[in-house]
């Protein structure tokens, strides 16, 4: 039996092979490296909002809690962006006349509300619902970042359903107290995974990952 | 093991359609295929340059995939508007439909009213709502709806403005007070609403010498003349199903057509359940053409309707004895072999059964009737009275033609319509449409700027009822008050708006109007008026209920003096029918309700002139044949449906098709039979023939689509029982078990591990055969809950109707006198799912809950979990059907639902929208979910409540006794699918021992 000789033409096969062996990796490496990229995710996404409202100060320097203005966020699917008269409430008396408020005013005086920009956008198809999770005692700071320090609001997590799906699987390190959901800095003062556990026994906190939870 | 013959030696048992029953090779294509048609045939030719270009287009659209999506905006309100946004609300409102109220829940989503359900409170509804009422959200959208008042003068149209309006209208007002309204006159559809009556009074207070008409082409006054000759006035009947043990109806249809059919059919509904306890009520139907209540029946005869007075007459000297003695003659020689059956039962059952007419038998087989009724001890028991409203109003048919004989003596000068499509729907010896512009000034408020409006010289667009201020009246005369769910989206206004107009001197909105008429507009008056606006209804407004005398002598007088039917006898008979979607034909712009099958035939987006098989073929005719019919010098052209147990001899139109200006969605849609119904026949007359015109109509028919496959179920060696189970009485009461005995079950062994189901509720359903009655509701439901697109009539005639659930419909026994049976169908979310074992990407995946979950995100349209499923419940995208959506209806759609696009599979999930709402809200407040705290739009909305869900891990949840009920059964549980949907068989009851026609069931039980 006579050994088998490539034909001729076939060189330049060889440096298509090689070019797949090499690029292939590479390529799979890219679209990994790109699917998982901050701007691909749109973490640090921070578009410029209609009017300049500083989370740092009033919800870091003042201390104003989370839920003074996003009132909904403990019975309903969204947090609501808060109607210009929650502003008004304060703003009618401390700086009054400030340059920064003037669309705040004009919306209050016409009624129509503040165009704000979207920084957390989950695709359509998604139905995320905050009260469950606040409920549940998942802090803000654990989706949303450190907002008391943001002088604008930027997105601090990927929001992927990967991401999501770490949580739902291992809940107990973003576990806390439920009164301390909007606290920013809050720390655990026994062991964290130890509280983790006791609070997801004693609340029976079984997230779940079928399709349905969050896809409809 | 030898190859199995799949050719039946003999018709399957039951039959979806003739086809079936004949095996024809369409309809095998139609069962091997699933989507029938040219699909690939159409697609054009592969060529390099086609392929490069779709090539050229996916690598764009990839490029673009890879952006950021656009820039979202997120607005508050701007002023607290004290609710949440995102948390759906529900508001009572009621509407009115050809003069009786209909009490509706309406669910709100951030102001947009979506979802139309019914209202508890309401006597007239119980909690459902039917197809007409939910679909009636498409039409508060529709992007035909007509949105500024429009003049016409010498063949111009001008687009005007409300002002515009008024100006003209408050010079012409003056000129007719003037002279006591001499030459003013008003055309209202019926109303029930108190607030009509109220304005009326007040124009004959301030304008004695108008005039007033109100016409409706399908309406309920020969029940009214019938109960004036039995009682000296009209009084209206009410009618208590449950109490009835024997319930015969002649030609009724209180089950489908009539006004009241949700709290009937809840009644009947109850009576049949009772089957469990050992006995049940028995329906007798004798009619001409199928009805839902026929498809009901357990003894049902297929006769003229023309013949029916004979045979009412047949039953009254049965009951009557020699009293009746004068009737001898209208009862014809011989009387029916079935009538003495009858006389025998209901004679056994005083007190306790109850006869109907129905609403095309002229008024002296009504007055007979109740005649009837008080001889066998019914008042008081299974039928009451009260004083119909307005009783002093003449007949919608002489209202018409007085109009029309005042128009033609040049006594109406000005002509309001309120409503209505009088050139459309008046009785054709008339021609209103020709009458019509011999009035000076003519306006016709209406949704849309439909065949009326097009003949007068304003036409005002009328506000929805969803965006109205209004009341209205049930039949048993509880008062709803109807509250507008959005600011009227096309500028429109409300008839009491417009007759405060010609009444105030300073016209008042919809609000004051309601108000001033129920004497709620005192200071003090706010927190009543609210708790008003919360119920829905006034309790206590029901109308009193009265025995009023009977006079027998009159009654029978009157029938021995009843004429034949109009028309020469020689012919066909010819029957008028109401259309269980389109109603008159005013919801024929709706695409949700063209697009519902018709609970009979099954046809979508037409009518048709429906006949018997044996007519059929003495005609020379077949299925879908155009044919042009005659009567009376009319003609007609139209297409042949058959259907089996149609009365030979006779020919069933459905009226409200054929419109011209109906809208996008209703015109050119099924053919106009008005133009055949003269005034002197407005229900039913002989004389018809019918012309073979050759052609074929192309009917967008579902009866085959999606057909479970029994060809290879058969091939099986029987291994599989029937899909759908019934037994009589008898039968059930000797073998409580025969659902599930029907079919030797060896069990299945599991090749895949099971699924874990211990943890959290495990959902179920159960749907009682015995009561769904096959209406339509659930479909529609479905429709509006799930944003289900309309996809059209071609893209039906392919098989790719997008409904969820559907409804098949079978026949059993031969094809002139067969028994219907209703299956509703959508996926049985079987926990061994077939098709998740076969979706390459995971698309649809099992949930620790039972469902089989549809993630459309990941689905790339393989369309193999379709091939798959022996149940044939998944619908694919073939287009983006959503695409046309216009940006009206898209705030009618459920936000909390993913819009599917093309190359997407979809299906019922049990509504997992809903269920994961509750499953949350009970979280959040730490507890667990009640039963029946979750209802999927189909079970919420089945006037029966003949579908049940809940869970199943919970043993003493309503879903689990049932799924425990000896009546219950799996679909195709056999192939160890193990469907979370279980069935309950239906028990007939026909009389025993009178030798059923219909043969034994065709498989025989065998005990292994």
């Amino acid at each position: 039996m006579s050994r088998f000789i490539f034909p001729k033409w076939s060189n330049p096969l060889r440096i298509a092979v090689g070019a797949a062996l090499l690029g292939g990796p590479l390529y799979v490496v890219l679209l990994i490296a790109y699917g998982t990229h901050a701007q691909t995710t749109a973490v640090g996404y921070m578009p410029r909002q209609p009017v300049p409202y500083s989370h740092a100060l009033h919800a870091g320097q003042l201390g104003i809690d989370c839920r003074y203005c996003h009132t909904t966020v403990e019975t309903a699917s969204f947090a609501a962006i808060p109607p210009t008269q929650t502003c008004m409430n304060c703003h009618q008396k401390v700086r009054a006349q400030s340059e920064k408020l003037i669309a705040v005013r004009e919306s209050f005086t016409t009624g129509l509300p503040i165009p704000w920009i979207r920084v957390h956008d989950l695709p359509d198809y998604v139905y995320f619902n905050h009260s469950a999770h606040v409920s549940r005692g998942i802090g803000c700071v654990s989706c949303h970042g450190r907002v008391d320090r943001m002088e604008e609001v930027q997105q601090d997590q990927p929001l992927t359903m990967g991401w999501c799906l770490g949580c739902h699987r291992n809940p107990e390190p973003h576990l806390r107290p439920v009164e301390f959901v909007t606290k920013m800095d809050w720390s655990p003062s026994e062991d964290p995974a130890l509280l983790g556990k006791r609070l997801r026994e004693e609340r029976n906190i079984n997230p779940s990952t079928d399709c349905v939870t969050c896809h409809r | 093991m030898p190859p199995v013959d799949p050719t039946p030696a003999s018709p399957p048992t039951y039959w979806r359609s003739l086809e079936e029953r004949a095996d024809s090779p369409e309809f095998r294509e139609m069962v091997e295929r699933e989507f029938p048609g040219e699909v690939w045939e159409s697609l054009p030719p592969a060529t390099r340059r086609g392929f490069l270009k779709v090539m050229g287009a996916s690598l764009a659209l990839a490029g673009l995939a890879g952006c950021r999506w656009p820039k979202e905006e997120i607005v508050s309100f701007s002023r607290p508007a004290g609710y949440t946004p995102g948390v759906p609300l529900r508001y009572a409102t009621s509407i009115d439909r050809s003069g009786v109220g209909r009490g509706l829940l309406v669910v709100s989503y951030d102001g947009r009213p979506i979802k139309v359900e019914g209202n508890p409170k309401h006597p007239g509804s119980l909690g459902a709502a039917d197809a007409i009422d939910q679909a009636s959200i498409l039409d508060l959208y529709d992007p035909d709806r007509s949105r500024y008042p429009i003049s016409r003068e010498a063949g111009t149209r001008r687009a005007q403005s409300w002002e515009d309006f008024e100006r003209f209208v408050s010079g012409r007002l003056a000129t007719a007070r003037t002279r006591r309204g001499a030459g003013l006159a008003i055309l209202t559809e019926a109303t029930s609403s108190p607030s009509v009556a109220d304005l009326r009074r007040r124009l004959a207070e301030s304008a004695p010498e108008a005039r007033w008409f109100e016409y409706e082409p399908l309406t309920q006054d020969n029940e009214r003349i019938g109960a004036s000759i039995a009682f000296g006035k009209p009084m209206r009947p009410l009618y208590h199903l449950k109490e009835a043990a024997i319930i015969v109806c002649l030609d009724a249809d209180p089950l489908g057509a009539d006004p009241s059919a949700i709290p009937h059919a809840r009644d009947f509904a109850e009576g049949r359940r009772s089957a469990d306890q050992g006995s049940m009520s028995r329906l007798h139907v004798i009619e001409s053409g199928f009805s839902i209540t026929g498809s009901m029946a357990d003894n049902r005869h297929a006769i003229l309707s023309r013949e029916i007075p004979a045979v009412a007459a047949q039953i009254a000297l049965g009951i009557l004895g020699a009293e009746a003695s004068s009737l001898a003659l209208a009862a014809g020689p011989e009387p029916r072999r079935f009538v003495a059956a009858i006389v025998e039962e209901l004679l056994a059952h005083r007190g306790r059964s109850l006869i109907l007419a129905g609403p095309g038998q002229p008024p002296e087989v009504h007055a007979l009737v109740h005649r009837l009724n008080e001889a066998l001890g019914n008042f008081g028991h299974t039928v009451e009275l009260a004083l119909a409203p307005d009783p002093e109003r003449p007949t919608h048919r002489d209202a018409i033609l007085s109009l029309a004989a005042a128009i033609d003596a040049g006594a109406i000068e000005t002509l309001v319509i309120l409503g209505g499509n009088p050139a459309y729907d008046a009785p054709a010896d008339l021609d209103f449409a020709g009458l019509l512009p011999k009035v000076p000034v003519s306006i016709h408020l209406s949704l849309h700027e439909n065949e009326t409006s097009k003949l007068t010289t304003w036409h005002l667009p009328r506000a929805h009822d969803l965006e109205a201020w209004g009341d209205t009246r049930a039949s048993d005369g509880t008062i709803g008050v109807a509250q507008p769910l959005i600011e009227p989206l096309y500028g429109g206004r409300s008839p009491i708006e417009i007759l405060s107009i010609l009444v105030d001197s300073r016209p008042l909105d919809g609000h004051a109007i309601v108000r001033r008429t129920h004497g709620i507009d005192g200071d003090d008056s706010e927190a009543a008026w609210r708790r008003i606006l919360h119920e829905g209804v006034m309790s206590g407004t029901a109308f009193p209920l009265e025995m009023a005398a009977m006079r027998p002598a009159e009654i029978l007088a009157r029938f021995a003096s009843l004429g034949p039917p109009a028309g020469d006898p020689g012919g066909l008979e010819l029957v008028f029918r109401r259309d269980a979607k389109v109603h008159d034909g005013r919801f024929a712009n709706n695409g949700w309700l063209q697009e519902m099958p018709d609970p009979l035939t099954k046809i979508t987006w037409d009518n048709a002139a429906i006949l018997a098989p044996s007519t059929a073929r003495e005609l020379g005719l077949q299925a879908d044949d155009r044919v042009r019919l005659s009567y009376n010098g009319r003609e007609v052209d139209a297409a042949v449906y058959v259907l089996p147990g149609h009365a030979a001899g006779s020919v069933t139109l459905n009226l409200g098709y054929g419109r011209t200006a109906a809208g996008r969605v209703g015109n050119d849609a099924g053919f106009d039979f008005y133009r055949l119904r003269g005034s002197e026949a407005l229900h039913f007359a002989s004389g018809l023939s019918i012309r073979k015109i050759g052609g074929k109509h192309a009917f967008a028919c579902t009866q085959n689509h999606h057909t479970i496959d029994a060809i290879g179920l058969r091939g099986m060696e029987r291994r599989l029982g029937e899909l759908f189970r019934e037994a009589d009485l008898a039968e059930y009461k000797a073998h409580p078990e025969f659902a599930k005995h029907r079919i030797h079950d060896p069990g299945s062994h599991q090749l895949y591990p099971p699924h874990d189901y211990s943890e959290g509720p495990q959902w179920g359903m159960a749907i009682d055969l015995n009561s769904c009655t096959g209406c339509g509701a659930c479909v529609v439901a479905c429709v509006a809950e799930n944003n289900v697109p309309v996809v059209g009539r071609d893209q039906i005639r392919r098989g790719r109707e997008m409904h969820w659930l559907r409804i098949d419909r079978y026949f059993r026994g031969g094809e002139e006198a067969p028994q219907i049976a209703h299956q509703p169908v959508a996926c049985v979310q079987c926990e061994n799912a077939p098709c998740e074992q076969v979706c390459p990407v995971s698309a649809t995946v099992h949930t620790r809950e039972g469902l089989n979950a549809m993630a459309y995100n990941r689905c790339v349209g393989t369309r193999y979990c379709s091939n798959n499923c022996p149940y044939k419940v998944r619908r694919f995208n073939w287009f983006n059907f959503h695409k046309e959506t216009s940006e009206t209806e898209k705030m009618g759609m459920n936000p909390e639902v993913t819009v599917r696009g093309r190359g997407v599979m979809e299906k019922c999930t049990y509504c997992v929208q809903r269920i994961e709402a509750v499953k949350i809200v009970s979280k959040n407040e730490g507890r667990r979910i009640r039963d029946g705290e979750i209802t999927p739009a189909c079970a919420q909305t089945c006037p029966t409540q003949a579908i049940v869900f809940g869970d199943l891990s919970d043993p003493e949840s309503r879903v689990s006794k049932l799924h425990g009920h000896a009546r219950a059964y799996g679909l195709l549980e056999e192939i160890n699918t193990r469907p979370r949907t279980q069935y309950l068989a239906k028990v007939r009851n026909p009389i025993p021992g009178a030798g059923s026609p219909i043969p034994a069931d065709g498989l025989e039980e065998h005990h292994g």
